[in-house]
């Protein structure tokens, strides 16, 4: 598994706290792993993902590949970092491919990528389009072809899967993966508990608080599951989804 | 989608718009000038025509440009920094500080111990009323907080002016004064004037390179600061330079409306909103609206030109509510 310590961590966040949203938390994360976050609504995940992603100011220490937050410049933190927010609100009319190219700002414009991102997440056909023009599922879509332009080599992604249709959710886990399989470290949060077990690593939020960390399958108990969503879990024959 | 030649030949046909703008500005008025006079006159071998062109006319253009400019940048910048695209200097109240700055120190009689009072003056209230803006309606407001925002501030500003007028009504000649500035012109505009805008030039120069990171920063602060831009810097540059921008327009041309409005919105509609773009086209663009408003009040007998960008960009804006309705 990929959960394996090699060196230093990807991210390693230290009694990180936001008043009124996130308790004390820390948390570290080894090179590699594909990890969710999940939580019942309003127990913290977006801001500890903006904590992490130094988009929040909060007490404690945040470091990136072992460097305290810091001590890195603003736009080498565009390099080493990239933060997908859960909606898109765009108020002008930039096209899907200038978006994407936004990606690419830290590295000075330079477009790299660009088009293979679009075509990964099948917007090819969009490039052109008004981005205020596009569904829920298709600007979710444009927001991860720039993370994958960006390619920084942490991702931390709110709810990257919330709008969109079931091939879309697995092509979606199936970027995520190749990532990490190319040495990337992902954290993201989601709701679907079923797409949980595909990851490395699970990280419980409840309340505010860190509640577990670890493999999907020592985690996701049915006590656990209880006690933090008030939901009963068995085991029984269902579809089990997955790419052709 | 705008085809890609419109938008690489935008700039180009601006220019040329402009330079067409500029002569006409120099040849029409009570002494018509042909394309000839107007070279003798500058070259000096005309003596009335050079009368004419270096005392009135070109000081004129000279400031008529240097507003347009302003006030178009600064409403590109503004647009950008609350990402919505009816945010303008003078919708937001940022003008009516600035002119009410103006409008305190004419009443005073401060404007003759230096010529920088009164552009000093206007900067001071524009950056009350900017500082205002931000209390009242926070970044990324919706328009409904945002343009109420502007209502209140202009109402509140209006009532400071009328104040100092209603306090100077027997110096006739400041009341005139202020009265200017209150309707936007650019009747007696000297080389003064334009030492006061020059400044708007330096302006420009460093807006200029901040066109691609206000891209970023249109589509959301936390994401422009997650792909690398300095989010903190670019929004305080970004204040500064809307409000001097404003400021300085407004010190030596009055309270001009619509022009920070109409401008950035015609240039997005014809070739899309990056800014990297749209910063030039703006500048250019601005320009040469002012001129061609002013043109438009000359020939209809003096109509003042806050008189005629406002019934140009009144309806336009209406036009403008019920598209994004």
């Amino acid at each position: 598994m990929a959960a394996e310590t090699t060196g230093v961590n990807a991210l390693e966040v230290t009694a990180a706290s936001v008043t009124g949203r996130l308790g004390e938390v820390t948390l570290s994360l080894p090179r590699g792993v594909l990890a969710g976050l999940i939580g019942p609504n309003g127990s913290g995940k977006s801001t500890l993902l903006q904590v992490a992603a130094g988009l929040l100011h909060s007490p404690g220490s945040i470091r990136w590949a072992g460097r305290p937050l810091q001590e890195i410049p603003v736009m080498e933190r565009g390099r080493m970092t990239h933060w997908v927010p859960q909606e898109a609100r765009f108020e002008f009319g930039f096209s899907v491919r200038s978006v994407v190219a936004q990606g690419r700002y830290a590295w000075g414009d330079d477009e790299n990528g660009v088009d293979e991102a679009l075509a990964r997440v099948d917007l090819s056909k969009l490039a052109h389009r008004p981005v205020n023009r596009l569904s829920g599922g298709e600007r979710q879509r444009v927001l991860l072809a720039r993370a994958l332009a960006n390619g920084a080599p942490l991702q931390l992604w709110d709810e990257p899967l919330a709008q969109l249709d079931p091939r879309h959710v697995l092509e979606v886990l199936s970027i995520a993966r190749g990532l990490t399989e190319k040495g990337k470290t992902m954290l993201f949060s989601l709701h679907e508990l079923r797409a949980a077990y595909r990851l490395d690593i699970i990280v419980v939020l409840h309340q505010g608080r860190l509640r577990a960390a670890g493999p999907p399958q020592e985690v996701l108990t049915p006590e656990l599951l209880n006690d933090v969503f008030g939901i009963r879990a068995r085991t029984g024959s269902g579809l089990i989804f997955e790419l052709p | 989608m705008t085809p890609p030649w419109v938008a690489r030949i935008a700039l180009p046909a601006a220019l040329v718009l402009l330079a067409a703008l500029a002569l006409a500005s120099l040849a029409i008025g009570d002494l018509r000038l042909g394309p000839a006079r107007i070279w003798a006159g500058l070259l000096h071998q005309d003596e009335l025509a050079s009368t004419v062109l270096w005392q009135i006319r070109l000081p004129r253009l000279v400031v008529a440009m240097l507003v347009g400019s302003a006030l178009a940048a600064s409403g590109l910048v503004m647009q950008a920094y609350f990402r919505n695209s009816l945010a303008s200097p003078g919708l937001l109240g940022v003008s009516s500080g600035g002119a009410a700055g103006a409008v305190v120190v004419i009443g005073a009689g401060w404007t003759s111990y230096s010529l920088m009072v009164l552009p000093a003056a206007a900067i001071l209230g524009a950056l009350i009323a900017t500082g205002a803006v931000l209390i009242l309606a926070r970044h990324g407001a919706s328009t409904e907080r945002l343009l109420l925002a502007g209502v209140a501030l202009n109402a509140l500003l209006g009532a400071v002016t009328s104040y100092v007028l209603s306090n100077f009504t027997l110096t006739y000649e400041r009341n005139a004064q202020i009265l200017f500035w209150l309707m936007g012109g650019l009747e007696d505009r000297t080389w003064e004037h334009v030492l006061m805008a020059l400044p708007i030039v330096l302006a420009s120069v460093v807006l200029w390179p901040l066109g691609r990171p206000m891209d970023l920063l249109s589509l959301g602060a936390q994401e422009a600061q997650s792909l690398g831009v300095d989010v903190r810097r670019l929004r305080r540059w970004m204040l500064a330079l809307a409000t001097v921008l404003t400021a300085l327009a407004t010190a030596v041309a009055g309270t001009v409306g619509f022009v920070g409005l109409i401008v950035p919105h015609l240039f997005r509609l014809l070739i899309g909103p990056e800014h990297r773009r749209l910063v030039p086209l703006s500048l250019v663009g601005g320009a040469a609206f002012v001129l061609a408003c002013d043109l438009l009040g000359r020939s209809a007998g003096g109509l003042r030109l806050g008189i005629v960008t406002s019934l140009v960009g009144g309806p336009f804006f209406l036009w403008l509510l019920r598209r994004q309705a």
